[in-house]
């Protein structure tokens, strides 16, 4: 219980270092969402992991040269070494036999390894505001300040911009760079945007989240937007509101339980959105899995309730009370007044002093779910050599999934058939 | 008449290693033309070449007379269907549409004369039911299909079609040659890459042979003939002897005369 008032005392702003805090992250979180929603989808998920470790050098000597910490240095040195490494595995990729994957191992590790050395170099030199340089390895949000917020949100919303505006462009090169390049659009262009906006976004973002995490927050929340949607505007936005929101989230838990790194908290809530998204994203998770089985259930009641009511012999309007239909069905009570409702709420019947009333739309439905019924079993009795009285029963399961097109197909395979397999007429 | 495709010693190198060597051919407007070779014989290399994708080491080549810049609303490219991957979040009208941002360029909005070009495409490649349909529930006839759409929605004079028949059904393969006859007699000029030489005699009015290096190029009559298939896909006595029983089940002429 503490716990939470704790953390609910953060989204107070009780602390005027909180504000920084939330609006730092926000910032950092979203824009890394967006940018990261184009590494996803180009499979460049390596570079940025790449990118997030090949920009410690680059704080590093931004510090050693300005002395002092000035998160624009930072950025711009950060930016540079994080550049320089994404230009090293492509050109080692594309004129050396050693292959991408290897590179970038070796461009990573090599990186990395000079900027721990730098910052350990810092830190003996006994310079006084070395402090908080460490945090760039997990992470330390608390560590920002209102300058820091200002820069964050001028260069995030130049990030924002490029990205807009070149969003057709961007989505082509990821889906079909031979292609895109063959229409004529500037594919070097477009690829520089994308690296520029990636290597900005990672320099500033490590700043909350650490290098080493910081690709896990590019990647992860592109690919959770990816379980709940299957068109690239909406996957972008959920990305950058599941990326805003871990942010915000886990740089509250880290700021409450003082000196704890931002970074894993970050990359937890984060991941904790991945599992949820797996589990039931509306594309193809559980809960998804769970409407549709609910749907189906609907959809056999509707239909089944309103077969009760077909007239063999008119085809026309049928009356009845509830007794007479409950009598005519195999249904519990409960299930028959639950599917009289839904018949009622779509107009197929009306109901008045207790008959029900088959409307136009209530006659037409009935006569079409039991010409599927008799052409399905004329169907499979032709089709599957069935005897007649072996079809009904799949006939039962079947005549609900059957589709106009399907429906059409059937009716012209068997020849627009008058009489089903137990000499039934089919009603049209 | 112009000649639709030029190349002049074209040569592609990758890694040291010439994938095409001094294509050199001047092909004719208005047919169905074939690029037949054996796996890793540079067919692919060859259109994108010509397309740009890759730029040559050696060589040039003209479209209709002209630099590619200068007629590229013109040309338009159907590339390999496994090049991209279909997980992507698109619908098919999203990828069809992709063949308007030929004219469009990065940043005009689609008119309405775009969405009916875009429907049209569909219909001519009987996918209008799919349309909303995401790209990753397709099958892979209906993929290529897809593709098509878009390059036809890009309604452009030449096509240059890498194996748009690979892992489509007897039905739809028929469908597609009947649609690119019919855009052959709209006067448009079709190069396709193709692998089956049991079908190759009856699609293609022209041939381009290929092994690394050009082997021939000419009107079918003159080059699908046992001696030059041989000489392309010659090296292995398995394609050999598949070369062999196709001449045997078709009974076409060994030798002209
Ligand atoms: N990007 C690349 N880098 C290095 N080598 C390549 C590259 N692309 C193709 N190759 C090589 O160039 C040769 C020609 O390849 P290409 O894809 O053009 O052949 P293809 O005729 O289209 O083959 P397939 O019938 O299998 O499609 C092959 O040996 C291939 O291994
Ligand atoms: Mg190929």
């Amino acid at each position: 219980m503490e716990f939470f008032t704790e953390i609910l005392s953060f989204f107070t702003f009780s602390e005027p270092n909180v504000k920084v805090v939330f609006w730092g992250s926000l910032i950092l979180c979203s824009i890394s969402g967006l940018v990261g929603t184009f590494t996803l989808l180009r499979k460049r998920s390596l570079i940025g992991d790449v990118i997030s470790h090949a920009v410690l050098p680059g704080i590093a000597l931004a510090f050693i040269i300005g002395q002092q910490k000035n998160p624009l240095y930072l950025i711009i040195g950060a930016t540079i070494t994080g550049w320089i490494s994404t230009y090293l595995v492509d050109y080692i990729t594309k004129h050396s036999k050693i292959k991408n994957d290897t590179a970038i191992a070796l461009i990573l590790s090599v990186f990395f390894g000079v900027g721990v050395l730098l910052l350990t170099h810092i830190q003996h030199s006994g310079n006084a505001s070395q402090s908080g340089l460490d945090q760039f390895i997990f992470g330390r949000a608390s560590a920002m300040n209102m300058s820091d917020v200002w820069l964050f949100s001028i260069v995030g919303t130049i990030i924002v911009i490029l990205i807009v505006i070149f969003f057709r462009g961007l989505s082509l090169l990821s889906f079909d760079e031979n292609y895109s390049q063959s229409i004529g659009f500037p594919n070097e262009l477009l690829k520089l945007v994308l690296s520029i906006t990636t290597v900005t976004t990672v320099a500033m973002g490590v700043q909350a989240v650490g290098v080493v995490l910081m690709s896990a927050l590019l990647i992860t929340p592109a690919a959770c937007a990816k379980f709940w949607t299957n068109k690239i505007i909406p996957m972008a936005i959920l990305a950058v509101v599941i990326s805003g929101a871990s942010g915000v989230l886990g740089s509250a838990i880290s700021y409450t339980y003082n000196g704890m790194p931002t970074g894993p908290w970050i990359v937890v809530v984060v991941s904790l959105f991945a599992f949820i998204s797996a589990f039931i994203g509306s594309k193809n998770g559980l809960l998804k899995k769970h409407l549709q089985r609910n749907k189906n259930n609907t959809k056999i009641l509707r239909e089944n309730t309103i077969k009760l009511f077909f007239n063999p012999t008119t085809l026309g309007e049928t009356r009845y009370n509830f007794e007479d239909i409950f009598a005519k069905s195999k249904m519990q009570r409960a299930t028959l007044k639950k599917g009289l409702n839904l018949l009622k709420s779509d107009k197929l019947i009306t109901v008045s002093n207790d008959i029900f009333t088959t409307t136009n739309l209530g006659i037409e439905e009935a006569k079409t779910i039991v010409r599927k019924h008799r052409l399905w079993e004329l169907y499979i009795s032709r089709f599957m050599h069935l005897q007649p009285d072996h079809v009904h029963d799949d006939a039962e399961g079947i005549e609900h999934v059957i589709t106009p097109e399907i429906e059409r197909e059937l009716e012209k395979e068997l020849d627009f058939p008058t009489k089903d397999p137990h000499d039934s007429d089919i009603p049209y | 008449m112009k000649p639709s495709v030029e190349t002049h010693n074209l040569t592609v190198i990758y890694d040291k290693k010439p994938a095409i060597w001094n294509i050199d051919f001047t092909l004719p407007t208005g047919k169905i033309i074939g690029i037949m070779g054996p796996n890793g014989s540079g067919k692919s290399t060859l259109l994108k070449a010509i397309m740009g994708i890759i730029e040559p080491n050696i060589g040039y080549s003209k479209l209709f007379d002209q630099d590619l810049e200068d007629v590229r609303n013109k040309v338009s490219y159907v590339p390999q269907r496994q090049s991209v991957d279909w997980d992507f979040p698109a619908s098919v009208w999203d990828v069809v549409a992709m063949g308007r941002y030929a004219t469009k360029g990065l940043f005009k909005r689609l008119s309405k004369e775009d969405h009916r070009m875009i429907e049209e495409s569909l219909n001519k490649v009987n996918m209008t039911p799919f349309t909303n349909r995401q790209i990753s529930q397709l099958s892979g006839g209906q993929q290529q299909r897809v593709f098509l759409a878009r390059a036809l929605a890009q309604n452009a004079d030449l096509y240059l079609m890498d194996e748009p028949f690979v892992g489509v059904d007897a039905a739809t393969e028929q469908a597609i040659i009947n649609l690119l006859k019919s855009m052959r007699d709209e006067g448009k000029t079709l190069l396709v890459v193709h692998h089956d030489l049991h079908t190759a005699q009856d699609y293609f009015e022209h041939m381009v042979l290929l092994n690394s290096r050009l082997v021939a190029e000419g009107p079918t009559s003159e080059v699908f003939t046992k001696d030059i298939l041989t000489e392309t896909y010659g090296g292995t006595l398995t394609t050999l002897s598949k070369v062999a029983s196709v001449l045997q089940e078709k009974d076409f002429p060994m030798r002209h005369k």
